[in-house]
């Protein structure tokens, strides 16, 4: 884990160092552009007359303090900047994914249980069409029918512009809403939430009703499962009891998996719904060449990746009765 | 069994987030709080540091200069911090008597002092606006409430120059605690910028409670407030949508009040909707295309005959057809200030003489250039489609166009340096003046420092012209020096000025009081909501 | 602790093993597979319309795909609004079927000339990417032992980056246009076949007629290059054809984001993104959008039925 974590801060270093602008310019401020002290203090600080190597080392050294340098576009440091839109992402990436789970876990079931008839190929196919809309497009397409014709749902930005953000416990507005005991706020909020959300979600289902069917196919033909059926229990106990829950394995897997996806897709879902998040940040970021903001996220996404595996792994010992054997 | 409940607990949520997605409800609110949806630009909202039209509107709410402008145009000098003033025999000293009973934001009283103080941090700190003060000599606190000024000469557009918000008034104890500081190294040991992009220290009707960088500004009523029009919001949302089709979608949905940046287009279709006004009127604000005059940055758009070919290569009419109610400038210097060429007396499309004008120039076949311009939309006007129709239009002269947009900041700061060879940018006046034309020409803040066409590579007849132009006061000999450097322009200058648009605002109906400006634009304490 | 490399392969693809048997064999199965997969065919019919489009499109196209006509900007698609039809100014030779955009170009023309963008370059990006990985994968095989080793934790750590995201910062450091675009996918896509080839490798190596080869005592390269990578390819090549769907959908996301093609080129992507600020005018961003929906349709029917027909686990 820690050598896969220094392996990513470096590749994130090397190509940071790749972008042509001059960190001097875009770390000080205008008028310090002069004063001599400041550049050599600041150069200084992170190591710029030295080797490559040693400027990694430096760059690490100040990020284990909590340091990770300041964004050229917000001319904030970088992990006040993550504070901030840190938790927007993970509020639409926790619902993205109960919505990808809810929609996949059911396809797939339902293609596999009704394999080869007619609902199995529905299901496929409308699978497979979802996983082939760009997000851009599913995102245009929703907010033209529920926002601006039907108005059922939010249009762009976490909260009408109009609403104050709730008081700030957790940064999911929809739990602090709650926490602050006012439901209009949670309900304008979750309205806001929902749509990307599930653009989000259709966007990591279509892989998750793929693994489920064929996992869950797998695991019908086995022996136990026949053995089950053989002691006269019904179908839908036979499936639910005994075959999801072996089939489910390799879906938890799959979470861990889809985080990737799921953050590539927030990039775009961030841009087209103004979702004031990491993905949108990267985005900007990446625009401007903005170099400490763009090895900040790549850190910060490192060790989310490591963690969800990590967490992964645990379910795995919980939901896997070989492995605790072994 | 785990699993079975799980199925039904995600089945419990989905049903529930359904929902709740279902009710969309209006919060209610019990304060006035009005919302603009507006493309930010800006870098500061430091008076003395940030100079963009986004910086405008905010600092006119927040902060108060000496003098003023009437609410809508530019006609006439009005008293506004100084109660009144005498200019001395040679014109070259102003002396102001201040208001009394004016209190800034956090009470303090305003003196002499705060005068003399941001007149100096102005001048010191050397920002983006710093240029504007560069003809004051010296500022002198003569006592408590009577500041004089010294010009280095007589300037005849000073006082309209003092109704920028660039020359507002600051509280000098606080922005003095803050790290600022009026002193000659300001430049290098100011510091109080990040207070003043979160803080304001003025004696404006709102205060800034807050800004967050492309997010949003929020202004709130100034508890202080000295003057007996007390603006009707208490809060005011400038809300960052940069995409003019997002814009449109809030202000119908009631999102947001008003909009600043809707297109033609989407004005046009707004106009059958009874909950939206819409105010069309002439703007000031100009684009244009940029090209170095330095043979090293610009390469073959530094030769005045390519400038000019490009000049006669661009389809103006088509401007003028894709931007409903725009015209086409006459020159750098805005359609509807005094003496400025309107399209009357612009030029018009010659291809035949432009491509004379490229063989001339050694390049009979064209060539290839890359164009930078900021990936932007202003005014309802996106910079892509304009810099799609120069890349077709020059390629009909044989000139290969490659569009490069770039980041806003990023393109401003190699625009500023004077580093970019070819792009494409707008202009506001700085001032309300003929004036403003002076930064157009050799030397001057565009031409000169951002294009490298100085005294030595500019033609003798346009410098002699800039300095006549400069000193000279009589009304009516301007006016013709006006004309004769336009003219001369339109023949040789290292700029291609191409489309000016109307401004285009579009508001909720039940918004009051809605006032165009030509110098801040929008003045948000004006505005009331009825009913 | 290092991320568990056997629980991945667990559930990514699983390596196909094309079992050898006789060219008509082979044809008849296919044909079979075919028939009881209707989405493969119908997958293929509009991969090869999409492809002939894309060839032929200077003939089929009315117009040319820059060529610009402020006066009839944004008009509405002559397909879908039948007020045209009584309108006396509409002559044949202006009629746009799908619409017009902002500077007035015939949106179907930019829609026939899209492909010639867009799918060379999700093909550039896989035969680019099965290259590198193919590459590092086989050497990662053969050598074995540390060099395994070093090579796999390089993968595992490209693998760690959402691919957007390090395309993103990619084309920050090399600026935006198609071929940084491509490089930029390129860079995000080889650690994928670098792990499947690597494991086709282990399982080569091991076989019988490798060790004869290897005992006759030809020299490494040789061994490499000339049995273990053929036998190791075909499957390489599977996966490719099922993947240039997925490059073509991240590609237009790039393009849709502003890096990639210049503003003007008729590429999808970029259509759409420009078609935003006239959210209004649908015509302009829906088409292009529908025409990536569709052939990264096609090629996942494509790659769903072989999928399939390669894996019985899951027929």
């Amino acid at each position: 884990m820690i050598p896969l974590l220094f392996g990513i801060s470096l590749v994130a270093f090397l190509i940071a160092n790749a972008i042509p602008a001059d960190p001097i310019n875009a770390n000080l401020p205008p008028n310090a552009l002069n004063d001599e002290e400041l550049i050599a203090a600041f150069r200084a600080k992170w190591g710029l007359d030295e080797p490559l190597h040693v400027q990694y080392i430096t760059y690490i050294t100040n990020v284990l303090q909590g340091d990770m340098g300041t964004s050229i576009k917000t001319r904030k440091p970088v992990a006040d900047d993550i504070r901030q839109f840190l938790p927007a992402t993970i509020e639409l990436a926790t619902l993205s994914i109960v919505i990808g789970l809810t929609m996949g876990i059911s396809f797939g079931v339902i293609s596999a249980v009704w394999q080869n008839t007619v609902v199995d190929y529905f299901v496929r196919v409308f699978a497979l069409i979802g996983v082939s809309f760009p997000v851009f497009l599913l995102a245009l397409i929703g907010l033209t029918i529920f926002h601006s014709e039907l108005g059922l749902v939010g249009g762009p930005g976490r909260l009408d512009f109009i609403v104050r953000d709730p008081p700030k416990v957790t940064g999911l507005f929809t739990v602090d809403a709650l926490l602050d005991g006012d439901f209009d706020k949670f309900r304008n909020a979750l309205s806001h939430l929902i749509l990307p959300s599930f653009v989000l979600g259709m966007f990591v289902s279509g892989i998750i009703a793929r693994i489920t069917r064929s996992s869950l196919l797998e695991v019908l033909n086995m022996d136990y499962m026949r053995t089950a059926r053989s002691k006269g229990l019904s179908e839908r106990v036979v499936v639910i009891r005994h075959g999801l829950s072996n089939a489910l394995i390799p879906v938890v897997t799959i979470i861990g998996l889809s985080f990737g996806n799921l953050l590539a897709g927030a990039v775009l879902t961030e841009s087209i719904f103004a979702w004031p998040g990491i993905g949108r940040y990267m985005f900007r970021a990446s625009t401007a060449q903005d170099f400490p903001a763009i090895m900040g996220i790549s850190m910060l996404i490192a060790v989310i990746y490591v963690i969800v595996n990590f967490v992964v792994d645990i379910l795995y010992y919980f939901i896997d009765p070989r492995i605790r054997v072994a | 069994m785990l699993h079975v409940r799980r199925g039904v607990l995600f089945s419990l949520l989905m049903a529930l987030v359904l929902l709740g997605g279902l009710v969309t409800g209006a919060v209610a609110q019990d304060e006035q709080v009005l919302v603009i949806g507006h493309a930010e630009i800006t870098d500061s909202y430091d008076p003395a540091n940030g100079f963009t039209q986004t910086t405008g509107i905010v600092n006119r709410a927040t902060y108060q200069t000496l003098v003023t402008f009437p609410d809508a145009d530019a006609s006439e000098i009005l008293p506004l911090l100084a109660t009144d003033w005498t200019i001395s025999e040679d014109g070259t000293q102003y002396t102001f008597n201040l208001r009394e009973g004016v209190t800034f934001s956090n009470g303090d009283p305003l003196t002499a002092d705060d005068v003399v103080f941001s007149m100096k941090r102005l001048q010191n700190v050397n920002g983006n606006p710093s240029f504007l003060a560069d003809p004051i000599v010296d500022v002198v606190a003569d006592d408590d409430m009577t500041v004089t000024f010294t010009l280095e000469s007589v300037r005849p557009s000073f006082l309209a120059e003092l109704a920028n918000t660039v020359f507002s008034i600051t509280n000098a104890d606080e922005v003095r605690a803050n790290g600022g500081t009026d002193a000659a190294d300001a430049e290098e040991t100011d510091t109080a910028e990040d207070y003043l992009n979160q803080n304001s220290a003025g004696t404006g009707p709102y205060i800034l409670e807050s800004w967050t960088p492309q997010e949003e500004t929020v202004l709130v009523r100034n508890p202080n407030y000295w003057g007996e029009d007390l603006p009707f919001f208490d809060r005011v949302l400038i809300v960052n949508i940069p995409e003019a089709a997002t814009q449109k979608v809030a202000l119908e949905s009631g999102d947001i009040d008003l909009a600043t940046d809707l297109s033609p287009d989407q004005v046009a279709e707004l106009a059958d909707n009874p909950d939206i006004s819409v105010f069309i009127g002439p703007g000031n604000i100009h684009h244009f295309l940029i090209m170095n005059a330095d043979p090293e940055i610009g390469g073959p758009v530094s030769d005045p005959l390519v400038q000019r070919a490009i000049r006669l290569a661009l389809d103006y009419d088509g401007y003028t057809d894709l931007w409903e109610g725009s015209i086409q400038p006459g020159s750098d210097l805005a359609f509807g200030l005094a003496g400025a060429f309107g399209p009357d007396q612009a030029l018009s499309r010659d291809l035949d003489t432009a491509r004379e004008l490229l063989a001339e120039a050694g390049f009979p076949d064209g060539f290839d250039i890359v164009m930078t311009y900021p990936d932007l939309t202003f005014g309802g006007i996106p910079f892509a489609t304009n810099a799609q129709k120069i890349q077709a239009d020059l390629a009909e002269v044989g000139i290969n166009v490659e569009l490069n947009p770039q980041d806003f900041q990023i393109a401003l700061e190699e625009y500023r340096e004077g580093d970019q060879g070819f792009g494409y940018w707008l202009w506001g006046p700085d001032i309300n003046d003929p004036a403003d034309l002076l930064s157009f020409m050799p030397g001057g803040k565009v031409a000169g420092e951002r294009l490298n066409w100085n005294d030595d590579n500019a033609p003798p007849e346009i410098v002699a012209l800039r300095d006549q132009f400069a000193v000279e006061s009589d009304p009516e000999r301007r006016l013709e020096l006006v004309a004769e450097i336009q003219t001369a322009l339109q023949e040789t200058s290292p700029t291609a000025p191409f489309n000016q648009p109307a401004v285009q605002i579009a508001f909720r109906s039940d918004i009051e009081g809605f006032v165009w400006h030509p110098q801040w634009l929008l003045d948000v304490a004006l505005l009331s909501r009825v009913g | 602790m290092t991320v568990p490399t056997a629980r991945l392969e667990s559930v990514a693809e699983r390596p196909i093993a094309l079992t050898p048997s006789s060219r008509r064999e082979q044809a008849a199965t296919v044909w079979y597979h075919l028939r009881k997969n209707p989405l493969v065919l119908v997958g293929l019919i509009i991969v090869i319309v999409w492809v002939l489009i894309s060839l032929l499109a200077p003939t089929l196209a009315p117009f040319d795909p820059l060529q610009q006509d402020v006066s009839n900007r944004l008009q509405r698609p002559a397909l879908f609004d039948s007020s045209q039809e009584t309108d006396e100014e509409v002559t044949d030779a202006t009629t746009h079927l799908l619409g017009t955009d902002e500077l007035g170009r015939d949106i179907l023309t930019r829609l026939l000339y899209g492909g010639r963008i867009t799918i060379p370059a999700g093909i550039a990006v896989i035969i680019f990417g099965s290259i590198v990985g193919t590459l590092i994968g086989s050497l990662a095989g053969y050598l074995g032992g540390m060099w395994d080793e070093v090579f796999m934790r390089i993968t595992e750590l490209f693998m760690a980056f959402p691919t957007i995201i390090l395309a993103l910062a990619v084309t920050a450091a090399l600026g935006s246009d198609i071929r940084n675009a491509i490089i930029a996918l390129v860079v995000v896509w080889w650690p994928n076949y670098a792990r499947l080839v690597r494991g086709l490798v282990l399982e080569v190596k091991t076989q019988d007629y490798v060790e004869a080869v290897r005992a006759i005592g030809a020299p490494g390269y040789y061994i490499l290059l000339r049995t273990i990578l053929p036998n190791s390819f075909a499957p390489a090549v599977v996966l490719a054809t099922l993947d240039i769907g997925n490059a073509i959908l991240v590609f237009a996301g790039l393009s849709f984001l502003g890096l990639g093609p210049e503003p003007s080129s008729p590429e999808w992507g970029k259509m759409v993104s420009i078609g935003i600020d006239f959210f209004d005018q649908w015509w302009m961003w829906l088409f292009p959008g529908i025409a990536i929906a569709s052939l990264v349709m096609a090629f996942n029917f494509i790659g769903d039925g072989m999928r399939d027909i390669l894996d019985p686990r899951t027929r």
